[in-house]
C-alpha cells in the first residue's frame, strides 16, 4: 500500500488521503491523523468521495450475478437469526450521522452533502495539520519542519502496537453480542474427563463460538487430539458438525477453543468434545467422549 | 426516486422479520458482484457478502431515501467492509501485475438509470474522462488494487495514478451534486 508522497497543495494531500481512505484504506498512522482533525468539514468531504466511489461501483456493477446456492442458503440461516434476535430496529437514523461507529457495525450517512466555497480555506489548512501529524508519526527523530510545531499543542500519542484479540477477549466479546448462546458442560464418565469444567459461547447469527475449559488434561497431538463437534437439531444426530481438534499444552489452567464449525449450524442443540486420533475423524466412533452440553 | 410504500430497508428498521429475508432476494446478487471483485478469492467473497448483509441489517435504519438510493447505501456498506478485509489481508501477496481481470462493461448512460440515478450520473461523468483515467479508477474502484498496485500494473508514476483517481472522482462528485432535473443540490 502507498503512502501519501508530496503535493504540490497541501489540499491536494488531504484530498489524496480521502480518496486513498474510500479506495484501499488508510494506514493506521494516516487514519490516526485524519481523526486527530475531529472535523465536520473533512467528514462531509469524505462521504462526498465515499458516495461517489460507490456510484462507480454501481455504474461498474453490471452484469450482475445471483450469489451461489450454498452461499444463499447460508444467508438465510443467517437473516433467520437475525430476525429472531432483532425484532426491533437496534439504531435510529440520528445515531452515525457523520460520527464513527465500532468495526463491527457500519457507521453511515447517506446524506447528499452540500458543497461548501467556505470550506476550502479550512481544508488546506487541515490538510497542513494532517501532513504534519503524519509526519511526525512516521519519524519522530528528525527535525521537523516548523508546520510540525502544531503537533505539541495538539499532542497524539501513538498507541502502543496492537496485539489482536486472543480467544479469550473474543469470547468474552461475543458474550456481550445479544443474539450469543450461553450452556455449561459437564464432564462424562470417561476417566479422561475426571474433573473437567467447562462452558460454550455460540452465535447462531455470526456461526462464531467459543469453548472453555479447566481440568481437561493436556495431549500430545502425534498421538490424541481432542475434537470438537456440535449437534445440529435440523440434521441427522447420528453425524453431528466437525467444530475442529484442538490440543491442552502441559501445565495449561483456564483454557480457551475457538469452535471451527465445518458448516452452517442451524439450531445448535449440543456440542460434545472427543478424543480421537491426530488430524480427528470424521465420524466419531464416541469411544471417548469427554464433555457434553446440550442447550435448553 | 422515493416510493410511497417503504422500501426494505425501512421495513427491516420497523423490525419487520420478512425483509430482512426480502433483503438478500433484493440486493444478494450486487453484493455478491461487488463483493467477487473486491475479494482476493471466492471463499473471501462469500465470507465478506455474509459480513456486508450483517452490516446492512445493523444500519438499515440510517437509511434516508430523501437523501439517496437504496442501492448507493448498500454500495458504500459494502465497500467499507470490502476495503477493512483487503486491508486485513496483508500477509497475502500483492495482485500479480499481469494478472487477468475481469473485464468490466461501464453502465451506459441511457441505461445506468436502471440501477440508480446515482449510478446514471457516474456513468455520464466518466464518459468525460480519459480512458487512461477511466482505467485508474476501474482498477482502483472495481477491481481493488492500491494505488501502488495500479501504477505498476500500468507502468506509470504513482503521483499519476493519485492525480487520475483525484481528478476522475471530483468530476463524479459534481456530478452527484447535480439532482435529476440538472439543478445543482446546494443552495
Amino acid at each position: 500500500m502507498s503512502e501519501t508522497g508530496p503535493q504540490d497543495q497541501p489540499e491536494d494531500a488531504l484530498v489524496d488521503l480521502l480518496i486513498k481512505q474510500v479506495t484501499e484504506g488508510l494506514s493506521p498512522a494516516e487514519q490516526r491523523a485524519l481523526d486527530a482533525l475531529d472535523s465536520p468539514s473533512v467528514t462531509a468531504a469524505s462521504q462526498e468521495f465515499e458516495r461517489a466511489a460507490a456510484a462507480i461501483s454501481l455504474a461498474g456493477a453490471a452484469p450482475l450475478q445471483a450469489p451461489p446456492p450454498a452461499l444463499l442458503a447460508r444467508l438465510e440461516v443467517q437473516a433467520s437469526s437475525y430476525a429472531a434476535a432483532h425484532p426491533v430496529a437496534v439504531h435510529t437514523a440520528a445515531d452515525g450521522v457523520g460520527g464513527r461507529a465500532p468495526a463491527a457495525v457500519v457507521p453511515l450517512a447517506v446524506a447528499r452533502p452540500r458543497r461548501s466555497s467556505g470550506s476550502l480555506g479550512w481544508l488546506a489548512a487541515a490538510a497542513c495539520l494532517v501532513l504534519a501529524v503524519i509526519g511526525w508519526m512516521r519519524s519522530p527523530s528528525p527535525p521537523l519542519p516548523p508546520v510540525a510545531q502544531v503537533v505539541p499543542e495538539t499532542p497524539i500519542v501513538p498507541p502502543a502496537p496492537v496485539e489482536p484479540p486472543g480467544p479469550a477477549e473474543e469470547r468474552t466479546a461475543l458474550l456481550a453480542s445479544p443474539t450469543a448462546l450461553k450452556l455449561t458442560l459437564g464432564a462424562t464418565k470417561d476417566p479422561a474427563a475426571a474433573g473437567v469444567t467447562g462452558d460454550v459461547v455460540w452465535d447462531p447469527v455470526t456461526q462464531k463460538g467459543f469453548l472453555r475449559f479447566a481440568g481437561l488434561k493436556s495431549n500430545d497431538p502425534s498421538v490424541m487430539q481432542y475434537q470438537i463437534w456440535i449437534f445440529d437439531g435440523e440434521r441427522d444426530k447420528r453425524y453431528p458438525i466437525d467444530g475442529g481438534v484442538f490440543d491442552v499444552p502441559a501445565n495449561a489452567a483456564d483454557i480457551v477453543i475457538p469452535i471451527r464449525a465445518a458448516v452452517v449450524v442451524h439450531k445448535p442443540a449440543a456440542f460434545a468434545v472427543t478424543a480421537e486420533k491426530p488430524g480427528g475423524v470424521v465420524v466419531s466412533d464416541r469411544a471417548h467422549v469427554l464433555v457434553l452440553g446440550a442447550a435448553g | 426516486m422515493q416510493s410511497l410504500s417503504p422500501s426494505v430497508l425501512q421495513r427491516i428498521a420497523s423490525g419487520e422479520a420478512a425483509a430482512v429475508r426480502e433483503c438478500i432476494a433484493e440486493y444478494g446478487a450486487l453484493v455478491w458482484s461487488l463483493a467477487r471483485r473486491l475479494s482476493r478469492t471466492p471463499a473471501d467473497a462469500e465470507d465478506a457478502t455474509q459480513e456486508i448483509f450483517l452490516d446492512i441489517w445493523r444500519s438499515a435504519a440510517r437509511f434516508d431515501a430523501a437523501q439517496g438510493s437504496d442501492k448507493v447505501f448498500i454500495a458504500m456498506i459494502a465497500r467499507r467492509r470490502l476495503i477493512d478485509r483487503l486491508r486485513k489481508t496483508t500477509s497475502e501477496p500483492a495482485m500479480d501485475p499481469v494478472e487477468v481481470l475481469e473485464t468490466v462493461t461501464w453502465s451506459d448512460p441511457g441505461t445506468a438509470s436502471e440501477t440508480s440515478l446515482e449510478a446514471e450520473q457516474a456513468a455520464r461523468a466518466l464518459q468525460e474522462l480519459r480512458p487512461e483515467q477511466r482505467e485508474v479508477l476501474e482498477l482502483g474502484l472495481l477491481h481493488g488494487l492500491s494505488q501502488s498496485e495500479i501504477a505498476a500494473r500500468l507502468g506509470i508514476p504513482l503521483g499519476t495514478v493519485k492525480s487520475f483517481m483525484r481528478r476522475g472522482l471530483i468530476r463524479v462528485r459534481e456530478y452527484l451534486n447535480i439532482d435529476a432535473e440538472g439543478v445543482w443540490s446546494e443552495g
